[in-house]
């Protein structure tokens, strides 16, 4: 679906994505982790075609992005960052001009509407919705003419927990009616519950791809922590493959004097710090 | 074809809900029924004032050279206004990526305004002008007129970062028209400085009565149009 072969490409003179390669292929949801201004809505505008002056080759959908037409956009659907709608129109004016736009058969405006709630809202002006409203409103005029292949710029940052869930259930919706979903994130509690790949990117690099799960268990050994009375609390802990050499745990579960106990199993977030040397934030 | 028309005429639609752009829209009439009934008025007061033969008529051409520019501009500075409101919701970069595409947008928001434009120009100005002009005139004029308005509308989008600046920026681009004057009042030998503004071969087209002119105007305005696109393509 995606082919991307020693991209390289920068706004200025000094070198920013160089020589990157990775694919996705039919069906997956593929995520590009990094941090703010690592090159994530760099790279899914040159996949775009927005970018056409980079060196290397991108195919999107067999077409090299430089080179597309505009019936390139039938297939591609995009939510962008920030919110791309006439802000004087009601939801509906908009959803009915932008599907206008393409030559396909389009999805009923108002099943779409109310796939995400907002059925009720269809008549407002866009600039009296609230921010959750409007994520989802961009997201599904993304959906508006049925794309195989969907570009999500940060579809969960800023959103509460509610909408957040709403959002990446309705992106597993989609994925299981058989579309291949790009997105970028900078939450990892996202990208390991929704996203069957990574790519972990800072600076214009990806220093590490794989499933998050993978990632979590090449890296990562779990630890246990536990705790007893001895003068006041006290600590210890050690790693879950080495729990039977601990001599002080075994007496202390021998003497049932454990206070408590668990494990704890590295996160998306710490295996970012460990390959990349950065945060997320 | 179908998507670009389609955007045109959405961005009509905007252009009715918006007092101020609806205005710039008819000022174009007004002002041809102005310029077509009033100047012959003040000329005869002018005359009767002054005492002498000729006050304004010898600029009637100039008038008219200033009548194929207006439409254009309004129209060309509508355009571009709703570039920039639609640059601020990031509308733009969202129709790059639907079926009208990079060069769709540039067609339906600039190149169409321009295009009719042009033919209400063709219209208007031997209905409005004060000078009986050949046909030949009539289109060169018209034409200019309407690439200057495609300039004009680059100009604002490039130079201006929302619409409040865009009114400034629109005054200030205006002042492309000014060339016109050169021909008509300016000693020949300092003529040369004015030569980079269509505008002033459009005067001297029509005050000479000079094919080269108008191919001089035409070719100078294709240097501003490439120049401009390029700012504009780095913008938008
Ligand atoms: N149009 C542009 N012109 C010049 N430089 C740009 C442009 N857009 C982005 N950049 C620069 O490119 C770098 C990457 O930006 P990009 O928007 O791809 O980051 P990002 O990973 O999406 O960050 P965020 O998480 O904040 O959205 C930044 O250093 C940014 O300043
Ligand atoms: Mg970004």
């Amino acid at each position: 679906m995606i082919k991307v072969d020693r991209l390289t490409f920068s706004y200025s003179k000094n070198p920013f994505i160089q020589d990157m390669s990775f694919s996705v292929s039919e069906g997956e949801i593929f995520g590009f982790l990094g941090p703010s201004g690592a090159g994530k809505s760099t790279l899914q505008k040159i996949l775009l075609g927005m970018l056409p002056n980079y060196q290397g080759s991108a195919v999107v959908n067999g077409t090299e992005c430089k080179k597309h037409s505009s019936d390139f956009y039938e297939s591609i659907g995009v939510d962008f960052e920030f919110s791309t709608m006439y802000e004087k129109l009601t939801a509906r004016e908009n959803l009915r001009f932008f599907s206008s736009l393409y030559h396909r058969q389009t999805q009923s405006i108002d099943e779409l509407l109310q796939m995400v709630g907002l059925q009720n809202d269809a008549q407002k002006r866009v600039s009296e919705y609230s921010k959750g409203m409007k994520s989802r409103l961009n997201f599904v005029k993304a959906l508006l003419h049925d794309p195989k292949l969907l570009f999500l710029d940060e579809p969960t940052s800023g959103l509460d927990p509610t909408n957040s869930r709403l959002m990446k259930d309705m992106i597993l919706a989609e994925k299981s009616r058989g579309k291949t979903i790009l997105l970028t994130t900078h939450n990892m509690q996202d990208a390991t519950e929704i996203c069957d790949r990574v790519a972990f990117i800072v600076g214009g690099q990806i220093f590490a791809m794989d499933s998050p799960h993978n990632l979590i268990m090449s890296r990562g050994a779990a630890s246990v922590t536990y705790t007893w009375f001895d003068n006041g609390e006290q600590t210890a802990s050690c790693l879950l493959e080495q729990i039977s050499e601990d001599q002080q745990l075994q007496r202390l579960i021998r003497e049932n004097r454990l206070q408590s106990i668990h494990s704890s199993e590295p996160t998306l977030n710490d295996i970012f710090m460990e390959i990349t040397g950065r945060t997320l934030v | 074809m179908k998507t670009i028309r389609l955007s045109f005429l959405h961005m009509l639609k905007f252009v009715r809900q918006d007092k101020m752009l609806f205005a710039a829209m008819i000022a174009p009439l007004l002002a041809g029924i102005a310029i077509h009934f009033a100047v012959p008025v003040a000329e005869k007061e002018l005359i009767r004032m002054t005492g002498m033969p000729a006050v304004l008529s010898p600029y009637y051409s100039l008038f008219d050279v200033f009548f194929a520019s207006i439409t254009p501009v309004m129209f060309c500075f509508i355009a571009a206004m709703v570039v920039l409101e639609e640059h601020d919701d990031h509308i733009d970069r969202y129709l790059f990526v639907t079926g009208l595409g990079r060069n769709g947008y540039f067609i339906s928001h600039i190149v169409l305004p321009a295009i009719f434009a042009f033919l209400i120009t063709v219209v208007l100005l031997p209905v409005f002008g004060l000078t009986s002009m050949s046909v030949a005139e009539i289109l060169f004029l018209s034409l200019a007129g309407s690439l200057q308005g495609i300039i004009i509308a680059l100009l604002i989008v490039t130079l201006s970062s929302n619409k409040l600046e865009g009114m400034a920026v629109t005054k200030l681009s205006s002042l492309m028209m000014l060339g016109a004057f050169v021909p008509y009042f300016v000693p020949v030998s300092l003529n040369l400085c004015a030569s980079f503004l269509p505008s002033f071969w459009m005067g001297k087209a029509i005050l000479d009565k000079e094919p080269v002119s108008m191919l001089l105007s035409v070719l100078a305005s294709m240097g501003w149009i490439f120049i401009m696109k390029k700012k504009y393509d780095r913008k938008i």
